[in-house]
């Protein structure tokens, strides 16, 4: 019995170990943006209100998730930095009048339907979320 | 005009465009922050506290508005409360303006605008943005933040891309009017002696800022250069004999450079930076010889911080004042020198605290006799504790 529940116990172990290894996300984008790829230099920098543009001249607005598995990657893989500082930076170019703090959405179907009804939106979601009405941007 | 009415008034013409849209549509958002300071000095008083007994007399609340009632669009306006030992304790218009980006090559910003100068001028004020409890006093002197931060008039900025690998260039061209409210801590020493601004002293002002930034392999590296120029000569009138005699002072046109850079990458900052700020006044009273004020004040800093975890970073500068002309016979009246270990924890996203210690030698900048009447001694050393949240 003992071993039957530690086999049980690892074995939910490692499908949880597993589920996060294969979490990730995906961008996506209004189809307004002509881009079908985007750089992880340009994308860095739209998220980080460095540019208004992608490389292609079309005009884009970040739109954020509030918190989740999906957030914490997407500022580990593109961003470099944790949500505290992530925000902190944003919040320096508010307060020196230099941007608006992006829009920041409670999950991914909540940005699906923001990015799918509004020109120039750009967001992320989890890579097995639903994302109809939207396009996916390759990043490069 | 009312400085406050400017700060409507941009905020209107921002919004009345856009009438008919809903709140949602403009995208009005109100941010904010608040801190509350510590200081607490071994010998001299600093900074017009009474830091020796330990000071509380350093607070500062922000409260921000701003609508973008289209994508190219942007209107805001700030008003701070600061305090700091005999300076501030008053409301004021930090800065009220309309920002215009036609693209990523040109954008413009007009009102009262901060000034694009050196590495920090334009974020010298947003506490919860950086590590430090105290900037490099030589390059960024808190007592004179108020006046150093904007100006009345506009800001032209763009950026270019150089290439794939070549990095790009980002580009600010200012000018207008810049005020020097006549309590700012600017004219500190110069009320000691008996000497009153009571109109301030400003003009014309007008710079240039290129900030270089890499990428591929040196991504994260920034290099840049500004210059700041008054122009042409300043007026003013002047009261000495604390407030008896009328006269005038004429402040020479100012040519000032920065030279700065900074990498930041993972979890490491290192910056640096240089600034050259000649002076030449003249005061001129009737029936006496004209009294000139000159100094040569080049300060630099270097800076390095390091993230220990998501929370806790820490940081350590060193930075120097030297006033190549000072009237000072003193030696130590003719610099400052100050070594700085700090510590930044953010509880969340909107709370956070700093700790800092100063090894400071030398008097050239941050003290005022009205709170060292005994004299100056050569070197203190200031703890600063502060708390700030922030929305």
């Amino acid at each position: 019995m003992k071993k039957l529940s530690l086999v049980f116990l690892l074995l939910v172990a490692a499908l949880l170990v597993a589920t996060r290894a294969q979490a990730q996300v995906i961008v996506i984008a209004n189809s307004s943006v002509k881009a079908t790829e985007v750089s992880k230099s340009d994308l860095r920098d739209v998220f980080t209100g460095a540019a208004t543009e992608l490389k292609d001249g079309s005009r884009v607005v970040p739109i954020l998730l509030k918190a989740g598995t999906a957030h914490e990657e997407f500022l580990q893989a593109y961003i470099g930095k944790n949500d505290t500082a992530y925000r902190a930076g944003w919040r320096s170019l508010v307060f020196s009048g230099q941007a608006t703090m992006p829009k920041s959405l409670d999950g991914d179907a909540a940005v699906v339907e923001f990015v799918a009804h509004n020109a120039g939106a750009i967001g992320y979601i989890s890579k097995g979320s639903a994302h109809e009405g939207v396009k996916v941007l390759a990043v490069k | 005009m009312n400085r406050i009415a400017i700060g409507a008034l941009v905020l209107a013409l921002g919004v009345i465009p856009a009438a008919g849209q809903s709140l949602e549509d403009l995208n009005i958002q109100i941010h904010g922050y608040a801190t509350q300071g510590l200081l607490y000095t071994t010998n001299n008083n600093i900074l017009t506290t009474n830091s020796s007994d330990g000071s509380p007399a350093w607070s500062e609340v922000v409260v921000n508005v701003t609508s973008q009632p289209n994508p190219k669009l942007r209107v805001a306006v700030q008003a701070r409360y600061f305090m700091l030992g005999l300076i501030g304790d008053q409301i004021i218009l930090d800065w009220a303006a309309a920002d215009y980006k036609y693209n990523e090559k040109l954008g413009v910003r007009f009102g009262k605008v901060k000034t694009p100068l050196g590495l920090l001028n334009e974020t010298q004020d947003i506490d919860p943005s950086y590590q430090w409890a105290l900037l490099p006093q030589g390059v960024y002197p808190l007592m004179s933040r108020t006046s150093n931060l904007a100006h009345y008039g506009g800001v032209l900025y763009g950026q270019f891309k150089l290439g794939p690998q070549a990095g790009k260039l980002e580009y600010r061209l200012w000018g207008g009017d810049r005020q020097l409210n006549s309590q700012d801590g600017v004219f500190l020493t110069r009320r000691e002696i008996g000497i009153y601004f009571p109109n301030g002293l400003g003009g014309a002002t007008f710079g240039a800022a290129l900030h270089w930034k890499a990428t591929g392999p040196l991504d994260g590296l920034m290099l840049g250069v500004s210059d700041y120029r008054n122009a042409g000569n300043w007026m003013a009138p002047i009261l000495k004999n604390f407030g008896t005699t009328p006269g005038t002072e004429t402040a020479a046109r100012v040519i000032s450079p920065n030279y700065f850079g900074i990498y930041e990458k993972n979890k490491v900052m290192v910056a640096a930076e240089y600034n050259r700020y000649p002076i030449l006044a003249f005061m001129n009273f009737p029936s006496t010889p004209t009294q000139t004020v000159v100094g040569d004040r080049r300060s630099w800093y270097a800076m390095a911080t390091y993230k220990l975890s998501g929370k806790l970073a820490v940081g350590v500068y060193d930075s120097q004042i030297v006033d190549h002309k000072s009237a000072f016979t003193a030696a130590q009246g003719r610099y400052m020198k100050d070594w700085t270990f700090n510590g930044k924890y953010d509880f969340n996203q909107f709370i956070y605290a700093k700790v800092e210690e100063h090894i400071i030698k030398g008097t050239d900048y941050v003290y005022d006799s009205t709170m060292n009447p005994g004299g100056l001694k050569p070197d203190t050393k200031l703890t600063v504790f502060k708390i700030g949240v922030s929305f």
